[in-house]
């Protein structure tokens, strides 16, 4: 399994951009921040430590003005939901706390539009196919749109590793009102699809990523029932999963819960074509989650 | 009657907040037209998803004057997520059909190309569905378009009030763009054929999934406003196994048994939504495309395949779309 880790990280490395990013496909010359937040985060070790830096350059390097970070190079300045991945991924490097603060002040202001009092009049009542509580918001995929699971999981996970709120009073509030708020969106029967559970009165089918991720986030509510039963669904369906993607995933997912993954990470190593993963962010994933509980610390969760 | 300086100042400023809410109202909103003097159109019947569709469908292609050699062709299904029993997804018996026609036509190379709006991971998509395996065992290659490279692309139109789009390079390099909706209806748009298919070009990784801002914006006013930015070539809609009721997840099966081949995303788009028992004019899309981006009425439009039958049961909807169901 060593080898093909190896021979995986090798491929990575090698897909590295003049700039120090990476594109989210082979061939594109555009670095983006979601490939190379994750890329930066499965090279720890080994011989990726010039890698590392290099990335690390390009990603300080990428901050907008406001604190935030791109979706990609060349991005509108707005700032997006990478924001989380760069500040998860920028977590222990004492230096680059300053941008990082300009960073998690950026993330305090973003909210889902749903958390304007307008929109939530309007949710509550005269538009009610979507299931939700307006009250319960997290983090949009970018500006002016509602909250969404990943992006609101991501921001969980990155505000873990501020040491203090740090003058940013409000940071400790979003937090714990986004953890709400994916306890408000789980599916009926466990899981979480893209952002809620019932629309048109209809059950949502459950992504295994999407349900990966937030249970990362919610690692510590183990007593929920929520949780409990999206961790019974994840551990259902894991097995079955074809993908690299959802499979690391729900790897790293389920470890977060203290389950047993070596079944998984084996059959995660021995997808066929694994070396010709086009998704950059994937291949980083699949490295990340083969390690299992490095790859835990890299997203700061311990099992 | 004496007026005061603080009653003109009220006047004015209410003049000018009335023009600031209306005046926009009444500006244009497309800047060209490309609607052609007419539109060719050709229903074809299919019973079943099978191996026979590639010669139905090289048939119906033959009917339009269409020349592909040596150009680069772009197929664009509609793949969304899998839910095992539901009509979510175009067939890939259809897109391999059409990748292999447009091939038998000179093509150089053919592409087919999605970026799935609500799952983050295309390949576990393209898995379920049974893309992955036929298009290696035909040697097709899939563009992902949620992370395709990116160009900033000026909109021309501007029903949504956007500026611009942060577009594929793939999509805006197509010599030949084709799509090919699954017929399905849309709780939140009325349907969903062969412009709002187009959807699947705006990346995730720059809007997420699903891509919110252009729900925000207007999901009418974004059909328009990235139909009139990425031309679409052609339309080869999925109207075999349709989907009614609440789409385009959660909808039910209804067998329509057709194809629908068209040179003209607005007039594909018409006739299918009467094949689905709807008034075409009733969906504000196609009614506001049919000014400037192709031919929505029976005069306008020539079908070579067979007359338009509407169905004896409109497809079902949702309360708030009853009103496309035609009398």
């Amino acid at each position: 399994m060593n080898d093909i880790r190896a021979e995986l990280a090798a491929i990575l490395l090698n897909r590295q951009l003049p700039c120090g990013g990476w594109a989210a496909l082979p061939g594109s010359s555009q670095a983006a921040l979601e490939p190379t937040a994750l890329s930066f985060l499965a090279l720890a070790s080994g011989p990726g430590r010039t890698a590392r830096d290099r990335a690390r350059q390009f990603l300080l390097g990428s901050q907008n003005p406001n604190g935030s970070w791109p979706a990609f190079a060349g991005d509108d300045t707005d700032g997006s939901w990478v924001t989380s991945l760069v500040l998860i991924a920028l977590r222990d490097i004492v230096e680059d706390t300053p941008a990082r603060l300009k960073g998690f002040a950026w993330l305090s202001h973003s909210a889902g539009k749903e958390s304007n009092w307008l929109w939530k009049w309007k949710f509550r009542t005269t538009d009610r196919h979507v299931q939700f509580d307006p009250d319960k918001f997290g983090w949009p995929w970018l500006p002016g749109t509602n909250s969404w699971v990943v992006p609101t999981a991501s921001a969980i996970l990155a505000i873990r590793g501020l040491p203090c709120t740090c003058g940013i009073e409000s940071i400790e509030s979003r937090q714990q009102k986004g953890i709400q708020m994916l306890l408000d969106r789980v599916c009926p029967g466990g899981g979480w699809n893209a952002g809620n559970g019932v629309v048109y009165g209809v059950p949502l089918a459950p992504h295994p990523d999407d349900t990966a991720i937030a249970l990362l986030a919610l690692n510590l509510e183990t007593q929920e029932p929520a949780v409990r039963r999206s961790v019974e669904w994840l551990e259902r369906v894991a097995p079955r999963l074809l993908a690299p993607w959802s499979l690391a995933w729900a790897t790293l997912g389920l470890a977060a819960h203290g389950r047993s993954v070596s079944p998984l990470v084996d059959t995660l190593l021995h997808l066929p074509e694994l070396d010709q993963i086009e998704d950059t962010s994937a291949l980083a994933l699949v490295l990340l989650a083969s390690d299992c509980s490095r790859g835990l610390a890299a997203f700061g969760v311990s099992a | 009657m004496t007026i005061s300086r603080r009653d003109l100042l009220v006047g004015a400023a209410a003049v000018t907040a009335g023009a600031a809410v209306s005046v926009p109202y009444f500006m244009p909103r497309c800047y060209f037209v490309r609607r052609p003097r007419r539109s060719h159109v050709a229903i074809l019947r299919v019973d079943e998803y099978s191996e026979r569709i590639e010669e139905i469908l090289f048939r119906g292609l033959q009917l339009f004057h269409i020349d592909v050699r040596g150009r680069v062709v772009v197929l664009k299904p509609n793949l969304v997520d899998y839910i095992p029993g539901r009509a979510i997804n175009t067939h890939p018996l259809l897109v391999l059909a059409a990748a292999e026609c447009f091939r038998r036509l000179g093509a150089r190379v053919v592409l087919v190309a999605e970026g799935p709006g609500h799952q983050r991971d295309t390949q576990l998509v393209l898995a379920e569905t049974g893309y992955r395996q036929h298009l290696q065992d035909q040697r097709i290659r899939f563009v992902d378009l949620n992370r395709d490279e990116l160009v900033r692309t000026p909109l021309r139109a501007s029903y949504t009030g956007m500026s611009h789009l942060w577009l594929p390079r793939t999509v805006l390099q197509a010599d030949f763009l084709v799509s090919m909706p699954k017929v399905k209806t849309h709780h939140w748009s009325g349907v969903t054929l062969g412009m709002k298919n187009m959807f699947g070009v705006v990346p995730g990784s720059k809007y997420g999934w699903p891509k919110n801002i252009l729900h925000w914006r207007g999901i009418q006013e974004s059909i328009l406003d990235v139909c009139a930015t990425v031309p679409v070539h052609f339309v080869i809609a999925d109207a075999i196994m349709a989907m009614e009721g609440n789409g385009p997840l959660n909808g039910t099966p209804r067998p329509l048994d057709r194809i629908v081949l068209a040179d003209d995303p607005v007039a594909a788009d018409a006739t299918c939504a009467k094949l689905m028992g709807f008034d075409p004019d009733r969906i504000i899309h196609i009614r506001e495309a049919s000014k400037f981006l192709g031919n929505a009425s029976d005069e306008l439009i020539q079908q070579l395949g067979e007359t338009i039958q509407r169905p004896q049961v409109p497809l079902q909807v949702v309360p708030e779309f009853q009103y496309l169901r035609a009398a």
